[in-house]
């Protein structure tokens, strides 16, 4: 029965991976996952579960975005709100982990890493308060930070702290918090990109904001398991689903086309002639715009 | 008898020590290779055994890639490797969109840039010169 139920899985997940990519323009349209029940999502492996993990965009890639689009820096948009000290359950330390390791993740693209110090501290009270403390590399990081010195470092030290603490609670059967942290992340990312779209309206952000559509699919499988855990995790699963219903129109289309290859300083570098096209109108963009701010705002106030 | 356990142990507790120390050196090496203008975003520490009658590359990760965005990949194997570490990169269609290593000349290349213009779900595959056994690390990080 259990084979069964992993073989339905595959040939969803199969059926949609071939869809989005055989037609001439292809189409990214979302798996069917209301058709698998819950209790099929339980039986993915913890390979299954790690892989998507890993997929879930660093928190660096919209700030290091921002960045390059010289978009300001600006304070307004992290989660200042948060008090490591306030927080009772694990749901809420778990997920206040994730937000505000996007927030250190754009403070230091934005090489703001003095302003980093607070963040830090709290990073560490929740990390140690869910038992993950010795994963995260507190002093480097903070010298680091002080120094201004090294950016690939920091980056590196930072964003390898959070994948031994995620690799540490899926390996201890502590999944839930993993899955938690990693929604924390994105939600915090989906946040900065929103916000600052609401501001300037780029089409290159407007796009990464609407191409979100294609891993938000893997994070409402990743914290389905753990939906019925308690109100929390049953209300978070249901914030997921208002996001993933604000997408559902939203079109991303592929063309086709062979990539171009040029050796050049002993390496390689490879051009993609195959795009992807996002078809969101403003509406559309103004409720992902709406939908994400209540969400965030919700789990970052509510202590 | 009682002191060769203990000798054995600390032999064990040494070469796990020693291991994990020089993993942790090539990782740091790696990320370093990548140069100064990349931004690290994830790495795969990879270790295989021999096995020339593989066809398909063994060690393989999902990763999501995004539009206009230039990605590096580098590709470290550690001095006792017998092989090269290689990559296959694959979009979700199962095409091969680039690889480090070229089967007709047998050249491999330690790093690759790669200008996404398609968001989506990629699979990196990764694996040793002729199945051979070997340990290594790849990088992938963003460049400007």
């Amino acid at each position: 029965m259990k084979v069964k139920g992993v073989v339905i899985l595959i040939v969803v997940i199969t059926g949609f991976a071939c869809k989005s990519s055989s037609s001439k323009p292809s189409e990214f349209v979302f798996p069917e996952v209301d058709t698998v029940p819950l209790s099929e999502t339980q039986k993915l492996s913890p390979e299954a579960i790690a892989d998507i993990s890993k997929n879930i965009s660093s928190p660096v890639e919209i700030a290091n975005m921002l960045v390059n689009l010289d978009v300001p820096f600006s304070q307004n948009y992290l989660a200042t709100s948060i008090d490591a000290n306030k927080l009772s359950t694990n749901f809420d330390k778990a997920i206040k982990l994730g937000i505000l390791g996007a927030d250190l993740g754009y403070l230091n693209m934005y090489e703001k890493t003095g302003s980093s110090l607070d963040v830090l501290s709290s990073i560490r009270k929740l990390a140690e308060d869910i038992k993950v403390g010795q994963f995260f590399d507190f002093e480097s990081i903070k010298r680091l930070s002080k120094n201004k010195s090294n950016l690939d470092s920091l980056l590196f030290i930072s964003i390898d702290s959070y994948t031994k603490i995620d690799n540490y609670l899926r390996e201890n059967d502590r999944g839930q918090l993993s899955a938690l942290m990693i929604i924390g992340v994105w939600i915090e990312g989906q946040y900065l990109a929103t916000q600052v779209v609401s501001k300037v309206p780029n089409k290159m952000l407007m796009d990464r904001v609407g191409e979100q559509k294609i891993i938000l699919n893997d994070l409402i499988f990743l914290l389905a398991p753990y939906c019925n855990h308690d109100s929390e995790y049953t209300a978070l699963c249901k914030n997921l689903q208002e996001i993933k219903d604000k997408y559902h129109d939203i079109r991303i289309t592929f063309t086709q086309g062979d990539p171009i290859s040029v050796e050049k300083n002993g390496g390689l570098t490879v051009t993609q002639t195959e795009t992807s096209v996002v078809e969101m109108s403003k509406e559309q963009l103004d409720g992902i715009i709406e939908i994400t701010k209540n969400i965030r705002n919700r789990l970052v106030i509510n202590n | 008898m009682k002191k060769q356990l203990i000798t054995l142990s600390l032999l064990l507790t040494f070469s796990l020590l020693s291991f994990s120390q020089g993993k942790d050196e090539l990782r740091s090496s790696c990320v370093m290779s990548a140069g100064a203008n990349a931004k690290f975003l994830k790495d795969f520490v990879v270790q295989l055994g021999n096995d020339a009658a593989q066809n398909d590359f063994r060690y393989k990760a999902n990763i999501a890639l995004w539009k206009n965005t230039k990605y590096r990949f580098n590709l470290c194997s550690a001095t006792d490797s017998k092989g090269l570490l290689i990559l296959n990169v694959k979009d979700d269609g199962n095409k091969v969109i680039l690889s480090s290593f070229d089967k007709k000349s047998g050249k491999t290349y330690p790093y690759i840039d790669f200008i996404c213009q398609k968001s989506g779900m990629y699979q990196l595959s990764y694996d040793f010169t002729n199945g051979q056994q070997g340990s290594g690390v790849g990088v992938v990080s963003m460049v400007k």
